[in-house]
C-alpha cells in the first residue's frame, strides 16, 4: 500500500534525523494523516515484519537496523548516535547510512569491550559473531535470535 | 546475533546455557552481510525481501547449509 510505504520512509527519515524512534502520531502528522490512519499503518507494517512494535503497544521497538531502545550495540556516526538491535544490525546502521563509524559493544561471554570500526567501507575489529537461532526461525521470537 | 571475542568464547557461552552452537563467522563476513542486507533500507523503493530473495543473499555470501535454509 502506498500509504504504508510513505509511513515507512518518513519513520526512517525522522529516526535518522533525531536519533530516536518517532511515534505514529509524529509520522502521521508529517504526512498529513490522522492519528488513527497512522496507527493502522504502523500495525500493518508490524504485521508485515517491516517494523516491530513493543508488545501490546504502538511504540516502535525495532525499525531494523535501528533499535528504539538502548541495547549493548551502540553505534557512533558523524550523523549521530544510534543503537542496533544486535551485532548484525549495528553494522547495518553504518551500511544503511553509508557512513564510517564505530560500534561499541562487549563480548557476551566475558564482558570485554569490543569495538568494530568502519572506515572507508573497510572494517577493523577482533572478534566473531554468533547466530544462535537458525534463519528459518528468526521470526518465531525476533527478540531472541 | 551476538558479538564475542573468539569462537572459544562462543563455545563457553553455549556450554553455560546448555544450548547448541549456531553459526559463527568473522566481523568481515558480518560487514558483507550488513552491507548487502541494509544498504538500500532508506530507499523509497525498498520492499521486504521474499524468502527466495533472502536465500539468494545468504547463498551469495556463502552462508549455506541447513542453518541458513529459509524454506
Amino acid at each position: 500500500m502506498e500509504r504504508d510505504a510513505a509511513v515507512r520512509v518518513e519513520l526512517y527519515r525522522q529516526f535518522v534525523g533525531s536519533g530516536r524512534a518517532p511515534t505514529h502520531a509524529e509520522v502521521g502528522e508529517a504526512l498529513g494523516l490522522g492519528e488513527d490512519e497512522a496507527a493502522e499503518s504502523f500495525r500493518r507494517l508490524a504485521d508485515a515484519h517491516t517494523i516491530v512494535l513493543k508488545p501490546g503497544t504502538l511504540e516502535l521497538w525495532m525499525a531494523a537496523p535501528f533499535s528504539a531502545v538502548e541495547t549493548r550495540y551502540r553505534v557512533e556516526t558523524p550523523l549521530g548516535s544510534f543503537y542496533g538491535n544486535c551485532a548484525w544490525d549495528s553494522l547495518g546502521v553504518l551500511a544503511m547510512l553509508d557512513t564510517d563509524g564505530v560500534v561499541s559493544t562487549t563480548c557476551d561471554d566475558c564482558g570485554q569491550e569490543l569495538e568494530l570500526r568502519v572506515d572507508g567501507s573497510r572494517i577493523a575489529g577482533d572478534g566473531v559473531v554468533h547466530f544462535l537461532v537458525p534463519a528459518a526461525h528468526w521470526w518465531d521470537d525476533i527478540g531472541y535470535t | 546475533m551476538l558479538a564475542f571475542r573468539s569462537e572459544a568464547h562462543v563455545e563457553g557461552w553455549c556450554r553455560q546455557r546448555s544450548v547448541a552452537k549456531g553459526a559463527v563467522f568473522s566481523f568481515d563476513q558480518l560487514w558483507d552481510l550488513a552491507r548487502t542486507w541494509y544498504s538500500d533500507r532508506l530507499s523509497p523503493r525498498w520492499t521486504r525481501a521474499t524468502a527466495a530473495e533472502a536465500q539468494r543473499v545468504f547463498d551469495g555470501l556463502g552462508l549455506s547449509g541447513p542453518f541458513w535454509r529459509l524454506q
